[in-house]
Formats: C-alpha cells, structure tokens, sequence
C-alpha cells in the first residue's frame, strides 16, 4: 500500500472528522426506552407562516415524550391542506381559513394562535392614522406620493411580503378585498420580502416606506397606524373592529388520535400559549369568541 | 501624450485595478469575519442545536450536513469523473462522440446553479420519490461538478509520463491492466488534490440544494435519504425568514462559519497541491 | 473503432467491457445536459399550451394570483444587471490580469493571483449577505433609496464575474508568446504599448471567451442577487429601482407554485437555458475565429 500522500491525508482528514461528527452526535441524545408519554409518528406540513411554531411545539413535545416522532414540514397552506386529504400527512398547518371545497367534511380545525397585521410606517411618515381607500391606493399603487395624504412631497416606497406568504394572503384579502373571483394585486414596483424580521428591517431603514407585519413584530424603529381611526390592539382586533386579522390554524381529520392528539393538546396548553406562541402572536384564550 | 507618460498612466491605472480586486476580497472577508467571527468560533454556536422560533440556536447538524452531503456527492461523482476521465485521456480520438462530450461538459458547467436545483427536485425528490433528501443533493452537486472534476482529473491522468504506459506495455501488460496498475495509481495523488478544492464548491453552493436537499432540520442526519440542511442553504433560509429574534446574529456566524470552512478547504487544497509539485519534482530528479 | 469494438465485445473481450464502461461514464455528460433539457421542457409544456408564448414572452405583467405570466420584466432584469456587471467587471478584470501578468512585482504576482483564486471560492450567499447588509445600506444612504435594486445587484454580480474574467484573462495573457513581448520591448516600446499594440490584439479572443464566461457567472447567480435585488415584480431600467431576475423569481416562487405557475417558472428555467446555450455557442464562434487566423 502506497504512503499516503498529504493531499490524500487531508482528504481522510476531512472524511474522518465529518463521518465523526456524525457519528458522534447522533450517538447522544439517543431515545431512552422505557419512557411514558406518547408514541408513533405524526406528520404535518403546510403554512411557512405556522412552520415555526410547529417546529418549536414539535421539539418540545418530543423531549417531554421520546417515543413520539412528530415530522413538520413546510409547503403552504394549499400544500399542507391538499396533503391532509391525500392523507400524506396528520396535521395541516394554515394560516387562512379553508376555502369552499377543501372541507370534505371531515377536517377539524383547531386554532393555534391569533395573529394580527399591523400596518407599519418608518418613522419620517408623520401619519398615524389612513382610511381603508388610502390603504388600498397605496399598496396598489394608485395613491404614489405621500402628499396626497397630507404627507410630505415624497414617493411612497411600498414594502410588501412574497407570493408564498400567509401575512400577504391575510393582507391581499382584508386590507384589499382581494377575492378569489376578483383578485387585487399589490403594485409591481413593491419591494417583496421573504420575512416579517426583514420587513421590519427595510421599514426601519427606509424613508417614507411603508409596510406590514405581524403584531409579536411591531418594535419601537417602526409606527404603526390606525386603519379608519381603530387601532391595531388585540382588544380591537378580537372584537372584530380591526379586521386584518386571523386565526392560525392545525387542521385534521376526525378528531385527532394517539400522538397527533397529544402534539395538538400540548400547542393549545397554556405552557405553549403562554410561550412561544405569545413572543409572536396572540394566545387563542385571550381572544373573544368571534 | 509621451509614449512614457502614457505608460505611467497606465501603470498607475491598472495598478489601481488590481489592488482594487485584492481590496474587494479583503473587504468582504473583514465584513463578514468581523460580524461574526466570535459567534462563528463560540462552541455552544457551532455545536449546537438551531432553534425555530427562540434565540441561541446553533449550526451543528448545518455543519453535518454540509460535509455529509460533500462526502456523498464525491462518492457518486469521483468514480464517474475518474471513469470518464481516463476514457477521455486514453482512449478518445477525435470524433462527433467526443466533440458531443465536450459541448455537453461545457454546456453543464455554463448552466445556472438553480436550473441544476429544479432539475434535482423534479427527478430526485419528486419522480423517484425520494423526497427532500441528502442524496438528492449529492446526485444533483455530483452533475453540476462533473465538468470541473473531470477537467481536473483528466489533467492529472495526462501528467502520468507516456514512458510509464510504453514501459508496461512493452512488459506485455494489457491496455487496461496498464492503467488500472500504472496510471490510476500514478495519477492518484493529482486525483486527491484536484477533487479537495470541488469540496469548497460543493459546502457554498446554496441554490441548487434549497429545493433538493432542505434548509431546516433539528437533528444531525444520518440517513443519507433523509432531509439535510446544509449550511449554506440554512444561512439563506435563516436570513430570509428571520424567525428568531437573533436572526441576523445566526446569520452572521454562519456566514462566518462558511467562509472559515471554505478558506481552511482552500488553503488544504493549496498546500496538498504544493506538496504534490514538489513529490513530482523529486520523483523526476530521481528519474524514476 | 466502433464496430472493432463491437467485435470485441462479442468476443467477451474482458479489456473492451472496460472500454465501453469508461465511454459510459463519458457519455453520463451528455446524458445529464439531454435530462436536463428533457425534464425542463417538458415540466414547461403546460404553460406553453395553457398561457401561451405570447402572454408569457411579450408581456411584462406578472401576477400570478390574476393570471398573468408575462416575464419580460425579468428577462430584462437578467440581461440588464448583467450588462451593468459585466462593465464594471470586465474591465477590472482584465485589467488586473495584465497587472498580473506585466505589472506586479515577481513577489506579488502569486498572492495577487491566489487572492482573486480565493474570492472565487467564497460562496455565493455569503456575498449575497455581504450586499444585504454592508452594501444595501451604503446605496440607501448615497442614493436616499431603499438600497435594493439593479444597482446593488450588479455590484454583487461584479464580485461573482470578477474571478472568472480576472483568472481566464491572465492565463490568456501567459500564453502569448514570450517571443512577441520581448520582440515588442527590443524595438523600444514602453510596457504599455506593448500591451496595447502587441498583446491585447494576440489575446483578444481569449479575453472575450473570458468575459463570455462572467456573463455566464452573472446571468447564472441566483442567491446574492435574490438578497439584494428587492424582489419586484416591475420592468424597469432604473438602477436604483427593486425589481427581480429570472433566477431570483424562480428561486422565491418555486416553494409555493403549483399547476400552470409552477410551469411558468419552469419555462423561465428554459430561458435560462436558452441563454447557456447562446453563450456556449458564442465561445465556441470567438474560439473558431482565432484558430481561422492563427
């Protein structure tokens, strides 16, 4: 056997130490036998938007229960719900409602969190409050310069979120009136971005810009504004009088059994409300029957 | 304008230029080392756990499967290379098949990355049903490296001195007893050096492995068909989502993290490459 | 050949399986660019027969909610931010390539070299963090923008363009024989026209396949660009304006597409691929020039 040649020793290096590392790591953390709680697998995928939230329930449940595997995966509440029939998964994430013809009448719906889209302006926008029309006109593009509103003589820099997500389906269909019959598109000169922490970013950067973002995100470089005088509070938006809001929602079918049914008690438990879903959201509790 | 003064200017000028690019690289690599070099080198950071929605998440089972997924596509992609390495080395003549071959590598090395990405998901995770998968990735990364790989492994092979091959022959050794035993082995340390540097490639390269490998996995894989989450896919991912709220330090880290792995596997391939020179040199000085 | 070596095979000739073995692997390359091809067309084909050409290809309304497909916007956004990288680039690559070659110092020369190597290899998204968040701000600030735009995308592109014109430019100029710089230099011609009368001529070809190439690099990236471009679905020719590339609308949309707009991004996918083969094609006419004249 010929010596090795350095080229080839740091090419073993290389394999040694990434075949270790694997090794290594997933030698610890092995599931203990002998454990109570749950088991089985659960599977559950859909809204990008919910993903996070499920993906932190999902390691939390399966510390407290180590014979469960609960699997989470993305693709957008269409996908998750269009699997949720095909049966590929358990659980569907959704940040919308379901639309006419999804329900076979089988789906259960659980909501999770509630969430409310806060319109947001950096703080040059000396506007705190616009009307459903000055909405509408500026994120379509009708309405281009802030003077129109009484601003200053500058162009709206319109910041919106991409085609894949949950907080612009809420915001094209309750802030615009987007329908499925007669969809409303935002203007084509908006700046899309994939996240609400990189909206809030932009926003807060940009003059004159102008945005939303999901309320757990509103901090002090950004202002939110009134729509129609009524303030983006979980107290207005429970009671309906701020309507750009929603449910976040885990779909099944049938009521859930075994393992999913413990996943999705524990996302409703206070433990988890109180939690992680508080840092962004709204815990269901505290929201009004609507 | 002098012919002299003419060429001062230009002097001056592309003097200007180059340090101009050397500027541009250290200014990047300042930028994102001096963002987060010290979360990069933090051990809770590079060995531990990412997190979905809370702070303090790490990049380890990222950093798994960066080198997971380089292991596996050297797998699938060295023993192709080699092959058609030595077949291009060797036994090609100029021809329509082999002009085809050449405008096929060029072809693949001149094609977008992403294009690479939709072709992987269409074929791997969704015709073979494989799913999101590290094997996905690694067929995927083992096409889109196959020009670079078999360049330089073709390299190597035409390096072999043509006196080894009329020596075995003369012997009585079979054409592919000659390579098998004389050239392959010959060529191997050029082999080895040349394929360290694709390594690099392989752990930075981000779009073609978003759609088929994954951006997000809690635990180390081990399961080469189950879902990866190489690093680099991972940092846009973390930067395009911007869940957690120290979203952008993560994305600092890593950022760092990466460009640490890919300097330390240039750097390796650099001084694998000298050492090889120099063995060369010595092995011909000694006329063997 | 071909039919010796079917002989051989029928023969059982151990040595020939080996041959047609090795010829297999050789021929995977032109199995993966046809696949590639194959699957790219036909995932578009819905698209084609559902949208039509003329609504995708001479349309620049891009909605998909509304029904609208048309990408013009993006094919623009393409070529432009190569365009503006590629002028940037080309010349700073090139130019730092007779650096290089005629300029540096004997010490510098290598590390000059190795450190344009090394920016090669940084990979993509770490430039395009670098933009996001070091160069979006310093546009915001000069320009009073957002900082997204075609401009920060081609800055990003120049970075990526850079080593691949830079490093095929110097090999270039190192291949020219030694004979016509020395001959140049005997006549008493200064280092800079020696470069300009002697060896930007002899290495024309060269450099042209080099900037063909960045092209390449720049019309092909898709994450950098995708973190600094601002995503909008607008045609527009104002560098200091978001809109979006072939590549980046690909890579964002792709995760939620489903029926006839996920066939429209395919169908982006086969422009793109259009594209490779037209710059391939172009290499291959600059590189039969220089064998006709030589």
């Amino acid at each position: 056997m010929r010596r090795l040649e350095p080229a080839a020793r740091a090419l073993v290096l290389i394999l040694a130490v990434s075949l270790s590392a694997g090794f290594i790591s997933s030698g610890c953390g092995g599931k203990s036998s002998g454990e109570s709680g749950y088991s089985g697998t659960v599977n559950a995928s859909g809204s990008t938007t919910v993903l996070p939230l499920a993906l932190e329930a999902a390691t939390e449940f399966m510390d407290a229960n180590p014979r469960a595997n609960v699997q989470v995966q993305g693709g957008g509440s269409s996908v998750g719900i269009a699997q949720l029939k095909q049966r590929i998964v358990q659980i569907a994430l959704s940040s919308r409602e379901l639309q006419p013809g999804e329900n076979d009448g089988t789906f259960v719906d659980f909501r999770i969190a509630f969430d409310i889209i806060v319109i947001i302006v950096h703080p040059s926008v000396p506007i705190n409050n616009l009307s459903y029309d000055a909405v509408k006109g500026i994120f379509t593009g009708k309405i281009t310069n802030w003077k129109a509103l009484g601003g200053p003589d500058r162009k709206i820099v319109v910041v919106v979120r991409d085609q894949a997500s949950g907080t612009r389906e809420v915001f094209d269909e309750k802030a615009l009136g987007s329908t499925k019959e007669e969809p409303v598109e935002s203007v084509d000169s908006a700046i899309e971005l994939n996240s609400n922490g990189v909206v809030r970013e932009t926003i807060a950067a940009t003059r004159y810009s102008i945005g939303y973002l999901s309320y757990g995100y509103v901090d002090e470089r950004v202002r939110p504004v009134s729509i129609n005088g009524v303030a983006p509070t979980v107290e207005n938006s429970s009671s309906g009088r701020y309507p750009i809001a929603r449910y976040l929602h885990m779909f099944t079918r049938g009521q859930p059994s075994g393992a999913a049914k413990g996943y999705i008690d524990f996302v409703l438990s206070d433990q988890f409300q109180n939690g992680p879903v508080r840092r962004e959201y709204i815990p269901v509790k505290k929201v009004q029957k609507r | 304008m002098s012919a002299r003064k003419a060429d001062r200017i230009a002097t001056f000028v592309f003097t200007l230029l180059g340090f101009i690019s050397i500027g541009i690289l250290l200014f990047i690599i300042l930028e994102v080392l001096g963002r987060g070099l010290l979360t990069a080198i933090n051990p809770k950071f590079f060995l531990g756990k990412p997190e979905a929605m809370n702070p303090g998440g790490g990049i380890l089972p990222m950093i798994v499967s960066s080198l997971y997924l380089a292991v596996l596509t050297l797998i699938v992609a060295l023993p192709i290379s080699v092959g058609a390495a030595i077949y291009m080395a060797e036994f090609a003549r100029k021809g329509r098949l082999v002009s085809s071959i050449r405008f096929s590598l060029d072809s693949l090395a001149t094609l977008p990355s992403i294009v690479f990405g939709l072709f992987g998901m269409t074929l791997f995770v969704v015709y073979f049903r494989w799913g999101m998968a590290l094997m996905a990735g690694a067929f995927t990364l083992a096409l889109l490296n196959l020009p670079i790989l078999l360049r330089s492994t073709e390299e190597a092979i035409k390096l072999v001195p043509q006196t080894y091959r009329e020596a075995s022959m003369s012997l009585g050794a079979s054409r592919w007893t000659t390579i098998r035993q004389i050239v392959i082995p010959s060529a191997m340390p050029g082999i080895i050096t040349a394929t360290i540097l694709p390594i690099g490639r392989i752990m930075g390269e981000s779009a073609a492995i978003v759609l088929t490998v994954g951006t997000f996995i809690r635990n180390i894989p081990v399961n080469p068909f189950s879902m990866g989450a190489p690093l680099a896919g991972y940092i846009w991912f973390a930067q395009s989502e911007g869940l957690t709220p120290d979203y952008r330090k993560i994305v600092n880290g890593g950022a760092a993290f990466l460009l640490l792995l890919v300097l330390v596997v240039y750097f390796l391939a650099r001084y694998a490459g000298r050492k090889y020179q120099e063995k060369k040199l010595m092995g011909a000085r000694d006329g063997k | 050949m071909r039919e010796s070596l079917a002989r051989s095979l029928i023969k059982g000739d151990k040595e020939a399986y080996m041959k047609l073995l090795l010829l297999a692997c050789a021929s995977l390359s032109i199995l993966g660019i046809l696949l590639i091809f194959l699957f790219i067309t036909r995932e578009s084909i819905p698209a084609f027969v559902h949208i039509g050409f003329k609504n995708m290809f001479l349309s620049a309304h891009w909605s998909p909610i509304t029904g609208h497909f048309g990408m013009v916007g993006f094919i623009v956004g393409t070529l432009f931010t190569t365009v503006i990288a590629i002028v940037i680039s080309a010349p700073l690559g090139i130019g730092t390539a007779l650096y290089i070659d005629q300029i540096a110092p004997e010490w510098l020369r290598t590390p000059v070299r190795r450190g344009v190597e090394l920016l090669a290899g940084i990979p993509s998204i770490v430039i395009g963090w670098f933009g996001l968040i070091t160069l979006v701000p310093i546009v915001a600030r000069i320009t009073n923008t957002s900082g997204y735009g075609i401009l920060t995308a081609s800055l990003v592109l120049v970075v990526m363009a850079l080593p691949t014109i830079t490093t095929l430019s110097a090999e270039t100029l190192k291949s020219i024989p030694q004979e016509l710089k020395e001959g140049s230099a005997a006549m008493g011609a200064t280092r800079w026209q020696t470069m300009y009368r002697v060896m930007l001529p002899a290495a024309r070809e060269g450099l042209m396949v080099a900037t063909i190439l960045g092209m390449g690099r720049a019309i092909g990236e898709t994450m950098a660009v995708q973190m600094v471009i601002g995503g909008a679905r607008q045609l527009t020719v104002n560098p200091f304006q978001p809109t979006s590339t072939l590549t980046t609308r690909i890579l964002t949309e792709m995760g939620e597409a489903t029926g006839d707009w996920r066939s429209a991004l395919f169908a982006m996918a086969l422009v793109l691929l259009l594209l490779s083969m037209i710059l391939i094609i172009s290499i291959r006419l600059v590189s039969r020039q220089r064998r006709v004249a030589a």
